[in-house]
């Protein structure tokens, strides 16, 4: 599993390199310092003689600096490696994310895909460097003083050995049970940033219903949940650590036991016990951490199949390697190459259903707009309106048959040739924060301060725009700081800027009140003259003026003409409209 | 304050700490239980020195689980306490409270400040106390093996405490640096995907993947001048430890040669310094991070001390299926200069609907909002109230806000819903849920065909981790979650914008013929959702304009009637035409 991230090590090899050296050298001082006590031990204190201390201290001091030389490279470049590794990942991941469509992003949410890019790639880096780094100091610290111990006593060393595997195992037992009831403990605690989060953005409903006895309540069944895994968190931990330092004194016991019996026979110096003492205190941490760290890669498999799961998504609409060829992708556009786009669109045999279902929304739809046409989409709520319009936008590709634009198959070109001609008011506005005016500038940057205050004042938004604090006023997290009704207006003002050549409004003046709409339907009136546009709109009122209605029930047109020819009808839309107008 | 949150856990933190002074001490048994076995065991047998170790530690480890234990169950029942009280206080805290309060900031005060708080106390006090244990204890025996040498090795500690103190101050900094940009880092990438619809319908990729790298960059940047510190600061703080060990050695071997010191007792000696090690390292970081535990609990008690909502003294409850009357009413926010109400009159007789128009601005989600004493009629929360509001002639500040509440069912235009099912949501308000009342009220609410719809129909599991809902289907389900009270007043604040003329038109019809006999508020921009109102209002700038049945506003050359005939799409008429 880890072998699948590997290759983003690969430009730091050399850093890799180093650093597992430096670790090594680090490892090995730290295993040869009771080797230095020992021979004060029997060469100083049971020598009795002061001879040669000067070069004794002199080279202790020295491997002390050069270890601490090698402690400060490796760790700086465990440190670097870590984050930019991660950095890595997340620039992967996002330029992925990037090229994905629109049921990638209507099937899994924000929230899901924002932690997929901040904090799995980050448990990656971390197991690529710190444990990575871990494994190879405590491995290579075990094998030294193994080898020393040997070398010294083989007998002594033996028995020591002995403890080896108990050790081993208790730990992976206590890991195991760690790291589940550790799990359950985050994800108790994920519940209840959950229900704090809920308490707090809920807080006008939870008022209005008198549910706070209620919401309490469950929070307090959560917090009882999470206290008792955390308790029992804390039972495995401090069991854990009590049976480490039992196990450390347990293999002092037996040096003692054994080495006291060999010393007294002479066969074994003071110098040389006190090191079997320090490797025997200091032989239970390294294999606690190796136990620990092993545990802990286990868990990353799930950041890195979550991780390599997204990459290795296709997008549903991808441009043909052809196309990519010619227009360049989204990266890396060949602008020199992009046809003028006119606004021509055809639907030939257009059938359609969404990735997630089965259900066809549109079936064997035929329709043809020449360019400058203003087409208005009349139709109950699940008709299939929005999906008309995204289809024009390739935001999806039909099932079957296919959409022309200016003639020619829409999947001949790329992406981002289409978009950077089509401007789309969504039904729910999305403004970035930021200011106002860098906003009005998202579909086009270089447009002049008079073509902006010429779109500010075709949508009305001025007055909107002066209560905010002007053109420079910031407009919050998502736009936060205004009304949807006011998203609205600045969405279209930022459509409008763009100049597209294809105009989509989808309800974009849903939640505006009437006079301003009034005042919009002007506008509306302006931008479209031209370009084509296809405009949805619950309030009739607003697409009366339009070249062409279509009403489309159940993914189908049933009613085609203009407002007087669909009146002279007298079918759906002439119910619909004198419903509308005259109820009663 | 912190005596509240403590009560239940205290008992657990003392025994905590006696469990910590028990096992402190036996781990000082064994360096000298070495130094005996090197002086004098040694040639008389080792094996019963072994087995006293065995026993020592048994007992150190059997102290150390119990001080571990305990400190977790003290710990734990601390959280719960602390966060149960923060929230139940939160969601009782009055509306303009959270209104005048950042989400972000609230959340953060309750998860991660508490986090600071709980490792202040079970890791952090709890080190401190076995520091200064293991130090006091440590150094006692030192000085009993040969005072002079306990004075040069402990001479060193003041100065590996001041200096960790003064790395760990620069990294805390550093730190927090990083960590705030993490979060701006954070914003962008939430961001992006919110809208990524936008920027794919802008094709605006290559600039925001610009964007994100820049700020990823930035981001890294940050994280390793932290991590080039922390690795300075644990070198060379490694470096001093060493070194201290080093000196004590070396010039505790120059005292053996001269005879000043038994091989035996050098060995204690140098065991219990390596004990101060630990202790010397931990201090300056614990001092330096325990100040940041002040400041949570401080940002925690400044939740706790807002006060509640309001509170009549002797709280009624009368009968609310009554004439509701506005009673020159005015409200303003204090720091602002214009009144968001200005003195409105308005009498509701009891069963009757009253029809609301207005913009944006106009005041009349205001006025719902304080019918429903979600702002405190008191003006004590930053905001002025003058006039009065009274339901059967009994004044609202007198009826028990629960009650008064419960009674009034309100829908909002952006409704809230539960990371719950669909059912739970449509029943919360319910003790049991009982499904032929929730179906009940989707059938009236227009909201069963949408329920067939999804796969598990009503156990469908919906907000924040749930299927996302339209706004329409969001409004219906907060129709169908008022309903199924039955409240004699009913507001309808501008809940039906999402849903389209027919579904509206469907849902009124039902509403009509199912809830006779209850107060209705209707908020809408639909003319024709208010057309059938007893009475309509017409609200600008905190005033009632225009007042009337709709035959009487359309009769006058209001906003009312040019209203009506923009949406039906025919020109206004020309004022006298």
């Amino acid at each position: 599993m880890i072998r699948r991230v590997l290759p983003v090590l690969k430009p730091y090899r050399a850093m890799v390199f180093i650093m597992v050296l430096m670790g090594l050298f680090s490892s090995l001082a730290d295993s040869a310092f009771p080797l230095f006590n020992r021979y004060a031990l029997d060469h100083f204190v049971a020598g009795g003689t002061l001879k040669g201390i000067g070069l004794f201290a002199a080279l202790y001091v020295g491997v002390l600096l050069m270890q601490v030389a090698a402690n400060y490279i490796s760790m700086s470049y465990v440190g670097q490696i870590e984050v930019t590794v991660n950095r890595d990942l997340r620039n992967m991941l996002f330029r992925h994310l990037q090229s994905l469509s629109f049921s990638y992003f209507n099937q899994n949410s924000v929230g899901y895909i924002h932690a997929r890019v901040m904090s799995d790639t980050g448990k990656i880096g971390s197991l690529l460097s710190w444990r990575m780094m871990d494994v190879v100091w405590n491995a290579s610290y075990l094998i030294f003083i193994l080898v020393v111990m040997f070398r010294i006593n083989a007998r002594l060393a033996l028995w020591i050995l002995l403890l080896l595997p108990a050790a081993i195992l208790a730990g992976f037992y206590f890991q195991r049970k760690l790291v589940a009831v550790n799990r359950q403990v985050r994800e108790s605690n994920s519940r209840i940033v959950g229900n704090i989060n809920e308490g707090v953005t809920g807080v006008r409903s939870i008022k209005t219903l008198v549910i706070e006895d209620r919401i309490s309540r469950d929070f307090e069944e959560e917090t009882g949940n999470y206290q008792r895994m955390a308790v029992k968190a804390g039972h495995y931990s401090a069991l854990f650590t009590s049976g480490l330092t039992f196990a450390s004194a347990a293999a002092l016991a037996l040096v003692l036991w054994q080495g006291g019996s060999l010393t007294e026979k002479g066969w074994m110096q003071i110098g040389t016990l006190s090191v079997f003492m320090s490797y025997a205190l200091g032989m239970i941490e390294p294999i606690q951490y190796l136990v620990h760290t092993v545990s802990a890669a286990i868990e990353v498999k799930v950041n890195i199949e979550r991780v390599t799961k997204l990459l290795e998504t296709a997008p549903d609409v991808a441009d043909p390697p052809e196309v990519v060829e010619r227009y360049g992708d989204m990266l890396h556009p060949k602008r020199e190459n992009w046809e003028e786009l006119k606004g021509e669109v055809e639907f030939q045999d257009v059938s359609f259903h969404y990735p997630d279902g089965e259900e066809l929304v549109l079936e064997h739809f035929n329709l043809k707009v020449p360019q400058g046409t203003n087409v208005a989409i009349v139709g109950e709520t699940g008709a299939g309106k929005t999906t008309l319009v995204n289809l024009v936008c390739r935001f999806f590709e039909p099932t079957q048959g296919r959409v022309l634009i200016d003639g020619r198959d829409a999947r001949e070109r790329s992406q981002l040739w289409l978009h950077s001609n089509i401007g789309y008011v969504l039904q729910t506005p999305h403004l970035f924060s930021g200011t106002v005016r860098e906003n009005l500038l998202y579909g086009n940057p270089e447009a002049s301060e008079e073509e902006i205050a010429w779109a500010v004042g075709l949508v009305a938004a001025g007055e909107v725009i002066e209560r905010l604090g002007g053109l420079d006023a910031q407009v919050g997290e998502g736009g936060d700081m205004l009304s949807t009704g006011e998203k609205q207006l600045l969405s279209f003002a930022r459509a409008i800027l763009a100049d597209p050549r294809i105009l989509i409004l989808d309800e974009a003046t849903s939640s505006i009140d009437t006079v301003t709409e009034a005042k919009i339907r002007d506008a509306i009136r302006t931008v479209i003259r031209g370009r084509t546009s296809f405009i949805i709109a619950h309030r009739l009122s607003t697409i009366i003026q339009a070249d062409v209605i279509l009403v489309i029930r159940d993914g189908k047109i049933i009613e085609r003409g203009t407002h007087d020819e669909l009146m002279e009808l007298g079918g759906y839309y002439h119910d619909l409209y004198t419903s509308q107008a005259f109820p009663e | 304050m912190m005596n509240l949150f403590l009560l239940g856990s205290r008992r657990y933190y003392v025994l905590s700490m006696i469990f910590i002074l028990l096992s402190s001490l036996l781990d000082l048994v064994n360096p000298r239980l070495i130094g005996y076995t090197v002086d004098t065991a040694l040639g008389r047998g080792t094996g019963r020195v072994a087995l006293l170790v065995l026993f020592v530690a048994l007992f150190a480890a059997l102290f150390r689980y119990l001080f571990q234990l305990t400190n977790a169950v003290g710990t734990e029942r601390f959280v719960k306490r602390l966060r149960d009280l923060l929230f139940s206080h939160l969601i009782r805290l009055p509306y303009a409270w959270h209104r005048s309060s950042h989400t972000g900031d609230i959340i953060q005060r309750c998860t991660s400040d508490v986090e600071t708080v709980k490792v202040f106390l079970s890791e952090q006090l709890t080190s401190l106390f076995r520091i200064i244990v293991m130090m006091s204890l440590s150094i006692f025996f030192m000085s009993k093996i040969h005072a002079g040498l306990t004075l040069i090795a402990i001479g060193f500690i003041p100065l590996i405490v001041l200096f960790s103190m003064y790395f760990h101050g620069k990294i805390g900094k550093a730190f927090m640096k990083a960590e705030e940009e993490e979060a701006r880092f954070s914003a962008v990438v939430q961001e992006n995907l919110t809208g990524v619809r936008v920027v794919r319908a802008f094709g605006r990729e290559i600039d925001e993947n610009e964007r994100f790298e820049k700020k990823n960059y930035l981001y890294t940047r940050m994280w390793i001048r932290v991590l080039r510190l922390g690795a300075a600061f644990w070198t060379s703080n490694d470096f001093l430890a060493a070194g201290r060990t080093m000196v004590v050695s070396i010039l505790g071997a120059v005292l053996c040669v001269r005879g000043e010191l038994s091989a035996g007792s050098f060995l204690a000696f140098v065991a219990y310094n390596a004990m101060l090690d630990w202790p010397v390292r931990m201090l300056g970081r614990i001092i330096s991070e325990m100040s940041k535990a002040g400041v949570s609990v401080g940002r925690i008690c400044a939740i706790m001390n807002a006060e509640e909502e309001d509170k009549p003294e002797t709280p009624l409850c009368p009968p609310m299926d009554r004439e509701i009357c506005f009673d020159h009413v005015s409200f303003s926010y204090e720091d602002a200069a214009e009144e968001v109400l200005h003195d409105i009159c308005l009498r509701v007789p009891e069963g009757s609907t009253v029809g609301i128009l207005g913009g944006t601005g106009s005041g009349k989600s205001t006025l719902m909002m304080l019918l429903d004493k979600l702002y405190g009629l008191s003006g004590r929360e930053g905001m002025s109230v003058k006039g009065r509001i009274t339901i059967g002639g009994v004044d609202l500040k007198d009826i028990d806000t629960g009650y008064l509440r419960r009674n009034i069912g309100m829908v909002l235009q952006e409704p809230y819903l539960f990371s719950r099912t669909l059912s739970e949501n449509i029943g919360i308000t319910q003790e049991t849920l009982d499904m032929g009342e929730v179906k009940r009220a989707a059938r009236i609410a227009s909201l069963e065909e949408s329920v067939d719809r999804f796969y598990q129909g009503y156990d469908t599991f919906v907000g924040e981790r749930g299927v996302t809902l339209s706004g329409g289907q969001k409004q219906r389900t907060a129709i169908a979650q008022m309903l199924i009270r039955r409240p004699p007043v009913m507001i309808f604040d501008d809940s039906l914008s999402a849903v389209d003329a027919a579904t509206d038109a469907a849902i009124r019809k039902a509403l009509s013929e199912n809830i006779g006999g209850s107060t209705v508020f209707l908020i809408a921009h639909r003319v024709q959702t208010l057309m059938h109102a007893d009475q309509i209002i017409v609200m600008d700038r905190g005033r009632i304009l225009e007042k009337g049945t709709h035959r009487e506003l359309m009769e006058r050359d209001g906003i009312y009637r040019v209203t009506y005939e923009m949406q039906n799409g025919l020109e206004p008429k020309e004022a006298g035409a």
